[in-house]
């Protein structure tokens, strides 16, 4: 999933501070999960911000609305009818749709309660770690499905580097050594072979070396 | 007098560019640098220009000052981050390097190792700020240097396609010269009709402007920049001349030495551009009477 972390209220309260009404719209998919910014945390965030402009003195209507998806033109149509009605919007999505809202919505103001952080999965209740940087060119097939882009510090291709202790990587106990875990479960799979392969320096294009990406499925795009 | 200097006096300076090799072998570029020596203020050099791997300018810097040849380096964003731009400014103070340009990199795309990974840490304006604060004793994290550089900062505008473009390319360079930015190259004249006009707009960012010079070296090149290049504005009438001549490499050298003569009464100076035909600068020279 799209992890993400919501922002600082302080820094909420001056993006909306200037309005009377503002729309607050969570999504109900990555940062619901995430517990980012799905309904519950809507309503959360809606009463944080209307206690806090309270004690400064002054007031704002927060409309609560959450999408199926924010990053999808489809359910971000269904806000029409809402938009007349507000001066601003606040998107509790991921950046991919608070910028599909700036996309639709021209003429209206629209901000960012989360900050987006990466492809992460879940390690244990209340955290995420990053799993994938979206390098274009997956590498999973001969790591032992742990990734060295996402996971090693330094993005080796050929790790580990001598800031490998105990498992850990040098910058801090609290982060495992990627080729360490690369190392053991290609041990488990009886692959050791794959770990003394030197791998070429890494083609970046497929990963946004040569600017922003697109696909485009001809069986499928309009 | 120095190239900083000539630029303060408003005395009129004569630019030439001198690539590095792809590879080692100097002697071309040692033999180009002594055959102008005396006769150009000083020797801009490129660093991996148009995205192609070459020696670094800083080499390229050093080679020219060896040769008595004052030196104009290259410096952007592309391929190093705010900790090895700034070690290399340091570095290139120490090595005698007085003046820096800071340029557009090419997309990593278009260049010999498009599977390279782009780096643009800093853009070009945080880069002249950047250059700024090393002046001042302070790196980029705030912390004291042990002996602060100095150097004259210069910035380009890129060529432009039409009247919008130019307009983006001034308000960008109009940020530059704000962050520190102390000349400024504009692209290759090819009609000092449309320059004039070109320059009056120029000229409002209140820094000294250095016009490119560009050699054609081919009608084919002439072309395909009249074609491909709309902005560079160059004319029907410039692409029979060359036609028509007997000697179209002799008249590519003509029409660039004319250039620069006619642009001495109308700017600061000029930056001659003859991308491998630099044994030809001593002839452009004597045309332009310089």
């Amino acid at each position: 999933m799209i992890t993400a972390e919501r922002k600082p209220l302080e820094e909420l309260i001056e993006y909306v501070r200037p309005f009377k009404r503002i729309l607050l719209l969570g999504c109900n998919e990555c940062v619901t999960v995430c517990a980012a910014g799905g309904r519950k945390e809507v309503g959360l965030l809606a009463s944080g911000l209307h206690m806090a402009l309270l004690k400064s003195g002054s007031t704002i209507e927060i409309r609560e609305h959450t999408l199926e998806r924010q990053c999808d033109p489809e359910y971000v149509e269904e806000l029409v009818p809402m938009i007349d009605g507000v001066d601003a919007i606040m998107s509790m999505a991921c950046g991919c749709g608070v910028q599909e809202l700036a996309r639709r919505f021209k003429g209206k103001p629209v901000f960012p309660a989360v900050n987006t952080k990466f492809m992460g999965a879940s390690e244990r209740q209340g955290v995420w770690a990053e799993r994938c940087q979206g390098c274009g060119d997956c590498l999973l097939g001969k790591t032992g499905g742990i990734c060295p882009i996402a996971r090693c510090a330094k993005q080796l291709m050929n790790g580990p580097c001598g800031g490998s202790t105990g498992g850990h990587c040098e910058i801090g106990d609290d982060v495992d050594c990627a080729w360490a875990l690369i190392w053991e479960r290609l041990k488990e799979l009886g692959q050791e072979e794959r770990f003394v392969e030197i791998m070429p320096a890494k083609d970046w294009r497929p990963g946004g070396g040569s600017g922003p990406r697109k696909i485009i499925r001809e069986d499928l795009a309009e | 007098m120095s190239f900083q200097k000539r630029l303060q006096s408003n005395e009129f300076v004569v630019l030439a560019e001198m690539h590095t090799p792809k590879g080692v072998n100097i002697s071309r570029l040692v033999t180009d640098a002594r055959r102008i020596k005396g006769r150009v203020d000083a020797v801009v050099v490129p660093d991996m220009d148009n995205g192609i791997m070459r020696m670094s300018a800083m080499a390229g810097g050093v080679l020219m000052q060896q040769q008595g040849v004052e030196t104009i380096m290259h410096v952007y964003c592309r391929d190093r981050n705010r900790m090895a731009i700034q070690g290399d400014i340091l570095a290139a103070h120490v090595l005698g390097i007085q003046n820096l340009i800071v340029v557009h990199s090419e997309d990593m795309s278009q260049g010999d190792h498009s599977d390279a990974k782009p780096v643009y840490d800093l853009d070009e304006i945080g880069l002249i700020k950047a250059i700024g604060q090393l002046q001042k004793g302070k790196d980029l994290a705030g912390f004291d240097l042990d002996g602060e550089p100095s150097f004259i900062t210069g910035c380009s505008i890129a060529p432009y396609a039409d009247d919008a473009a130019l307009a983006a390319e001034l308000s960008v360079a109009r940020e530059k010269v704000a962050a520190g930015a102390r000349f400024i190259i504009t692209p290759p004249v090819f009609d000092l009709q449309h320059f004039t006009s070109f320059l009056a707009k120029v000229k409002e960012l209140g820094v000294p402007v250095i016009p490119t010079v560009f050699l054609l070296k081919s009608l084919a090149i002439a072309q395909y920049i009249a074609n491909s290049e709309p902005g560079a504005h160059i004319s029907d009438e410039l692409i029979r001349r060359i036609r028509k001549s007997p000697d179209r490499e002799q008249e590519g050298i003509l029409i660039a030495g004319e250039t620069i003569a006619a642009l001495k009464a109308m700017t600061q100076g000029v930056l001659i551009q003859t991308l491998g035909w630099e044994h030809k600068l001593p002839a452009i020279l004597d045309i332009a009477g310089l």
